[in-house]
This record gives structure tokens, sequence and C-alpha cells, in this order.
């Protein structure tokens, strides 16, 4: 790569053509104050806090966007450029609401840390109080108008890594406002609640409606783990104070998600509502009632001992990490059990792993079968949106029903029609098929015809499907002759049908962490951790195997997966 | 024994925080005292500065109305230099929430609108009392200030810094946990 000889602030550095000023700087360690410009989006030069002096230019430019030239002379902190600087922040205090006291980003906002840089004690300039809007029409986060400086962060957020293009700018000079669509109320628009924006926004702007006024960055701890919703794994950090989880970023150093999360996983952990389970419970005479830990073990131990293995059915959930779920079944195969399975079968043609998620970002065509990517697996959903939207990709859907990714599509076919589905991905230049659970019937014509020709990535059902798998756990639960069942359900939701399958089982032991119909029908109950107090590893649908680290100390009175199994395997040995 | 150098302060639309600010710096009082003479304040028997001026003239708070706003110039009048204190003051703070409102609004909603007023409630209209300015502003938009101590309160250090520098003939300059918006 060509190099350039350039000198920053008296120091002689080498940079590489091509390179901004900024990137130069940041790579020798000066450090030139930015606003606008976030390391993830494109730079765009509108804040103007950047601004340097360049030796023979007449007019200062902005160093995100100005790339470094073999000779350059380059003053960061000249009296110009302070000056500059100065002006340009209070120009930006002077629009709106700047007031910090009752931000509820103070102490964090970028802003107002500029402000505290360049010393402001005052404002030079009269404020024009225009009222502004606060639009709290979304669910899980409000943008507050009056507190956003116009950066266009969020914009470039919805755009280059979401592909959703719901923000924009409405209006001029002074009327000028983010606006979602053509100006409709943020929930009523086609925002995807997918939260990126409010990760990047500098100001208190945009507001968690859980974490807002609950602790600036000093007060919190930040744990990078994995993300349980769904088989992507998406990498997160999840901050918590005191015990208490305040709000889920993206790791945007995670190779699969970039910082990107979807609702499901960034608000959803936040909004649940079910309760806790915090002791074991017990059946006795029909009524649940509060046992001690030894009790419920021993109880647990007996019932199983009485009963024949052949009549033992266990169940986990791939919602728990590779680590339990091979404890889990080392010791009901150990016990003979009848049936050792997950609570959520996984199809057989999805069994093996297949792809990966970069090909999103490669694929010229998408051809999504048996998946609907804006409900499930959202963040390989994301890849796509950027592809058709950023790339000029295509996106072709397979399949009968409504497919809430039908706005982004190409063309959509049903199954008779897949011919013409793998004739537009015949012509394409790096197809994907995009597979998931309910793909059964389509893909093995997709794969004799576009095996050569196209990259296959399934998608799995089950956020550690693939940990269940590698340890023997599939999806084939037979109900018939059960009589006892052990079903570590953990945090997940059990499905309806699949707990009346368990209906004639005289003996159910429930492992789970939230009161709801498995509890109701438990005979015993053992309380245990949620998603973010485990640490462990998920291997997602890719096969990429992700750590996930305990973020939360578990509640009094619950225990991990693995010493409740333990402690029962240590019973059932005596 | 040298002159000591006078101070009066005086607060206009505040919650009053910013003098208990100044109180905060505890018993460094006894050693300012040695060196200044606080003639007048809101929180002594003197309220208005003596005529004959003093050195330093400090004002809390945002300014309101006719009453504050004639403050605000009595004491840049009879002051040499004057300390702007505290958000309101140097900002408008909090007391500007009401700009965005028509004044007859805000004194119908504050007299006769409120919860715990009864039918009774009407507006004060006597002369005697300071008329609503349109518009709250900072001491800045109406005199001129040449030194500014931001923070909701400032910081009691961020105070007892100011003022020896100026006792020491230095113009304080605020920076690190001494400048605060919050």
């Amino acid at each position: 790569m060509a190099l350039a000889s350039i000198t920053i602030d008296g120091r002689k550095i080498t940079a590489q053509v091509g390179q901004t000023i900024l990137e130069a700087a940041q790579a020798a360690g000066i450090d030139i104050p930015t606003l606008c410009h976030h390391p993830a989006l494109e730079p765009r030069g509108t804040c103007r806090l950047c601004l340097v002096e360049i030796e023979g230019q007449r007019a200062l430019q902005t160093a995100c966007t100005y790339n470094v030239a073999d000779g350059m002379v380059v003053h960061t902190e000249s009296e110009n450029v302070v000056s500059a600087r100065k002006s340009v922040l209070q120009m930006l205090l002077s629009e709106r609401n700047h007031f910090c006291m009752y931000c509820q980003l103070s102490g964090d906002c970028e802003l107002q840390s500029l402000a505290y840089r360049y010393g402001l004690d005052s404002w030079l300039y009269p404020r024009a109080y225009v009222p502004m809007p606060v639009d709290a029409s979304r669910e899980h986060f409000v943008m507050d108008h009056s507190r956003c400086i116009l950066c266009r962060r969020c914009i470039r957020a919805c755009k280059e890594l979401v592909g959703n293009y719901t923000l924009g700018m409405g209006g001029r000079s002074i009327d000028s406002m983010i606006v979602a669509d053509l100006g409709v109320p943020f929930g009523d628009s086609s925002c995807i609640s997918c939260g990126t924006c409010l990760q990047v926004c500098p100001t208190g702007a945009l507001m968690d409606r859980k974490s807002a006024y609950r602790g600036i960055e000093e007060d919190v701890e930040r744990v990078k783990s994995t993300c349980a919703a769904c088989s992507v794994g998406c990498g997160i950090e999840l901050i918590t104070r005191d015990n208490q989880l305040l709000r889920i970023e993206g790791d945007w150093d995670a190779g699969v998600n970039k910082g990107v999360l979807c609702v499901v996983g960034r608000f959803e952990p936040l909004f649940d509502i079910r309760r806790r389970v915090l002791t074991p419970l017990m059946r006795r005479d029909g009524k649940m009632e509060q046992v001690t830990w030894e009790e419920a073990l021993d109880a647990v131990a007996d019932g199983f001992k009485q009963m024949d293995a052949p009549s033992l059915a266990a169940l986990a959930s791939p919602r728990v990490t590779s680590e339990t779920l091979s404890r889990f079944a080392g010791l009901f195969n150990r016990l003979d059990a009848r049936s050792v399975a997950t609570l959520k079968p996984v199809p057989s043609f999805l069994a093996e792993a297949e792809g990966s998620l970069v090909l999103l970002d490669e694929a010229d065509l998408f051809l999504v079968v048996g998946a609907d990517l804006a409900v499930d697996h959202q963040v390989a959903g994301i890849a796509v949106r950027r592809g058709v939207r950023n790339r000029g990709a295509r996106l072709v859907l397979i399949g009968e029903g409504q497919n809430e990714m039908a706005d982004l599509a190409y063309r959509q076919f049903k199954l008779d029609e897949i011919e013409q589905a793998i004739a537009l991905a015949q012509d394409a230049q790096t197809p994907v098929v995009i597979y998931g659970s309910a793909a059964g019937s389509a893909l093995p014509a997709l794969r004799e015809a576009l095996e050569d020709e196209a990259q296959f990535l399934g998608l799995v059902p089950g956020s550690n499907a693939r940990g269940a798998l590698a340890v023997g756990l599939s999806g084939s639960f037979e109900p018939d002759g059960v009589k006892g069942a052990f079903v570590l359900a953990a945090d997940d939701e059990v499905d309806e049908t699949l707990l009346n399958k368990l209906d004639e089982a005289e003996f159910i032991v429930a492992q789970v962490s939230y009161f709801g119909p498995l509890v109701q029908r438990a005979d015993v109950v053992l309380p245990t951790t949620i998603w973010a107090e485990k640490s462990g590893t998920f291997i997602n649908t890719e096969g990429r195997v992700q750590t996930l680290n305990a973020a939360l100390r578990p509640p009094t009175g619950v225990k991990e997966d693995q010493e409740i199994l333990q402690a029962l395997a240590d019973r059932l040995a005596d | 024994m040298a002159k000591k150098i006078t101070i009066a302060t005086d607060w206009l639309d505040t919650c009053s925080g910013c003098h208990m600010s100044l109180l905060d710096i505890d018993e460094r009082i006894v050693e300012l005292i040695k060196h200044v003479e606080i003639t007048s304040s809101p929180i002594t028997d003197l309220k208005h500065p003596p005529e004959e001026g003093v050195d330093i003239g400090i004002l809390t708070g945002a300014v309101s109305n006719t009453h504050q706003l004639a403050v605000a110039r009595q004491m840049r009048e009879r002051c040499k230099l004057l300390i702007s204190m505290g958000d309101c003051a140097v900002f408008g703070g909090i007391c500007t929430m009401r700009n965005f409102f028509g004044k007859e609004d805000v004194l119908r909603r504050g007299y006769v609108e409120t919860e715990s007023t009864d039918e009774e409630g009407a507006v004060p209209r006597s002369d005697e009392l300071g008329k609503l300015l349109d518009q709250v502003m900072a001491v800045n938009q109406v005199v001129k200030v040449d030194v500014h101590i931001p923070g909701c309160p400032p910081p009691a250090d961020a105070i007892w810094y100011a003022v020896t520098e100026l006792l020491a003939g230095r113009t304080p300059v605020l920076t690190g946990e001494n400048l605060t918006y919050e």
C-alpha cells in the first residue's frame, strides 16, 4: 500500500494513502475531537467538530472526510482550529434544549463532553426556544427532538447498518428535523425497532425507556456475551448496575452482527414480565408448596427411582448452554430414559450446519425459503435488507403464506412456481439460498438445481439447537407410555402442544426460571438461572462456538442448571 | 490591616441551591472572611449592595421579571466585577422551560389552575410586584458578566476556586470537576 509522509502537530507520521486525516491521527494516538463521526458509519463531515488546519489550504477542513497526501502539514489544536470548534459548539448549543441537568445522558453525552473539553462556561447566542415534539410512539425507546443536534448518525445507521431507510431529514434550516418515512410518528413508520439508532446517538435525543436515568457509564458494568434469542447468536454487551439489567447493546466487534441487533435481542428481555420462580416448589395434595432444595431434589430422585427407565422422558430447551446440555444428556442417557430430546425439534435437513452469515453481505440474490426473516433470525434479515437496499441485490421469496419481508422482495413465488425462482438464481452471480425450518418440501428441488451455483445457508430453530444436536439431543420425543418427565425449560417458553403430550405422565419435574403453564402441570419445580445469568457456550446456526458470560448473579434460592443436574445425578447414583 | 475585598450576592429566579453551594465551602468560610467582607446577601440582614459599591458581585438565578431585571442592573452598577453563578444565571437553566408558553398562560397555570387553588384563585396584579418578562434570560443577556460559574448547583470547590483566584488577582478558568453543567 502506498504510504504518505505527513506532519500532525509537529509529529512526523507515516500514513497510508487513502486514509483520512482522522484515521491517520487516531493510528498515531493523536486525538481529534469528533461528534457526527462514528467508527461503524461512513464519515459525513456534518458537525464540523473535527476541523483541522492544513498548511497551504485556504479554509479549515474536516479531518473525518479529508484524505492524507504526502507532505501534508496538519494542525489539530491551533488557535484558529480551537476558535472554530468553539464557535461550532456555541451554535450547536444555541439551537435546542441543551440544559444538561435534567437530561438522561448527562455524564455520557458527547456534546457535553466536548463543551467541557473546550471549557465553555457560558453561551454566546440567544436561544430561540422553539417547542419540539417528543415522539414516544414506539414501545421501546423515545425520541426527544429538543436534544437532537442533527448529526445524522441515526439516519446513517438506519441506512448503512440496517438497510431500512426509515429515518431521514425533513424541513430546512431551523425547521430541520429527523423524520420517519414521510413524517409519520415513529410508531407508525417502517421502523423495525432494532434500536441501532439508539445505540449510536451521541446526545440524549434517543432515550431507552428502560435504562434512561438509571446510571451513566461510570456507574455501570459491561459484560460481553451472546444473545440467546435465536440461532444467529449475535454478540452483545449486557449493561448492568447493582445486579439489574439496564439494557443490551450490540457488540461492534462481534463477527456475526457487527453491533447490529434486532428488537427481540435488544429490547424483549427487558420487557419480560414473567414472574420468576425463586424457591423450589412441590405439589402436595394438589397444592403447590415451597420446599427446601433438599426436599425437592430428594423427591425427584425418589420419583425417578420408582419408575422404570423406559417410562421416563427428559426434555431440554435449546436455550441452555452446550455444557448444560452435555451434562443433561449424560445423566438421562445413563438412566436409559425412553426419550432424551429437546423442546424444539430440528428438521433433519437442518441437522448439519451449512453456510456462513458472511455470505449475506456478498450475495447479489437471496432466495429465501421456509423462513420469515422479519420475524425469526431478524439480524440475518437485516443483512438481507442491507443487500437489497444498499447493494441492489434481489430478494426472492418462496413459500405459500404471508412473508413480512415481501415489501423488499423482487419476486415472490409459490412452491409450484419454484422453477422461476431457480431461473432467477441461475442468472445471478453470487446467489445464496437461505432456508428455514419450513423449507422441507422445496429444498430438494433447489439443491438439485443450484447445488453448484448457489451457496446455502441453513437457519436452525432454537438458539443453541446445534449445541443440543452435538450431544445427541434431537427433537424425537416419544410420548406414548411416558410416566415420568424431566423438563429443563429454564427461561424458554414451552409450547402448549408439547405440554399436552405429557398429559399422561404421573410425575413431571420442571427445571424452570419463570412461572407459566409448565409450572402449573409440574409436581416438582426446580428454579434455575435465566440466560443473562449463565456462562458457557452456544453453537450458532453456522456452527460457530460462541461464549456466554454471566452478567447477573442469580437471585437467592435459584441454582444454576449444572449444579441442579449434578445434585440430581449424585442422588440417582446412590 | 489591608482593606478587605467586598462581596455582595443576590438571587434572582432560582431555587436558592447556588447559595447553599456557597455555604458548602464549609469552614473555609472562616478563612475567606479574613480577606473579604460580605456586605449584603439574601441570607444576611442587608439585602442590597451598598451604594458606594463592592469589588465583587455574585448573582444566582435567571432573569424572569422586572424586579429581577432591576436587581441585576443595580448589582452591575454597584460592583466592579460580576460573577454569574449556577446554570440559571449562566444559561437560563430550568427556569427557561416557561419560554415555550405565553406568560399569561404561565400565570394562569400558577395562580388559577394549580390543583391546590380554589375557585377564588386569581393572578396578582399589584403594581408593587414585578411583572413577568416575555422570556426568561440568562444574566449575560441583560448585563455584562465577567466570570461564569455554571453548574446545577456549581460545586462548592468551583466557587472556592473562583473566589480565591480573584483574591489572588487572577481570572479564574474553570476546568476538570470545577466545570460542570449539572
